[in-house]
């Protein structure tokens, strides 16, 4: 007896290999576009990180200037991006390390007290047996 | 105390912090305005040891690469008995006390 009504079927046995197919095609796809961004992102990476290098080469050099002129560049530079981006401290210590170091004979001087009544030589004080202490700085 | 170039004159590397607390100053010019500045700062920071002016051309500065602020401790010997680390970051006068124990334990 035939069926009063039609019930369509799907064969899917067969649509498999074609249903498979798209799939693959599909993750192809994907696959090749994850592989391009992922590539981007490595070169944009890369590139920043070459920027990153040569800028605190260039940080690093000119903190070996002298003072007038690294704080001329100082000035042009936008307010914190020098100390957030770079390892400023780092640097500075490295930069400004000197050639002097413990045990050398310290450099002599003979400098004016404030009001020029008087000349202040190093090695006179040290030949007093006087050990001596050298704060130096600025009101700024 | 050995007064050095400025830190940060007006008219090179202003900073906020200075035109707050008001210690404005263009760089010095002359040996003159450097030794005027030098003794506003040694008065108005009441500063009570001895202090002289580097020339200037900045030599003692160069020679002990002391800028912005350093402390260097000579023992009796004339040598570089301490040697802080460079200022701002580095300027520790509590670091000076083990070094000053060593060259001067009287004191």
């Amino acid at each position: 007896m035939a069926h009063p009504y039609y019930f369509p079927t799907i064969d899917l046995s067969c649509r498999v290999p074609i249903i498979t197919a798209l799939l693959r095609g599909s993750d192809n796809f994907l696959n090749a576009k994850y592989k391009s961004a992922r590539k981007a992102l490595a070169a944009t990476l890369g590139v920043l990180v070459l920027l990153w290098t040569i800028g605190c080469g260039a940080l690093y050099r000119i903190m070996r200037q002298p003072p007038e002129t690294f704080a001329r560049f100082m000035a042009k530079l936008p307010g914190p991006v020098p100390f957030l981006v770079f390892p400023f401290e780092t640097l500075w210590m490295r930069a400004r390390a000197g050639s002097l170091h413990v045990g050398d004979p310290a450099p002599d001087f003979a400098l004016l007290t404030l009001d020029k009544t008087a000349q202040v030589q190093l090695s006179r004080l040290t030949a007093q047996q006087t050990p001596v202490v050298l704060v130096f700085g600025s009101y700024t | 105390m050995v007064y050095i170039t400025e830190a940060h004159p007006s008219d090179v590397w202003q900073m906020e912090s200075n035109i707050k607390d008001k210690v404005v100053f263009a760089s010095p010019r002359t040996e003159e305005e450097r030794a005027f500045v030098a003794g506003a700062c040694v008065r108005k920071l009441g500063i009570e040891i001895p202090a002289v002016l580097d020339e200037f051309g900045n030599s003692t500065e160069s020679a002990y690469t002391a800028w912005p602020d350093r402390i260097y401790l000579i023992d009796a010997a004339g040598r570089v008995a301490f040697k802080s680390r460079p200022g701002p970051f580095g300027f520790k006068p509590e670091d000076l006390r083990a070094a000053l124990d060593k060259v001067a334990p009287a004191h």
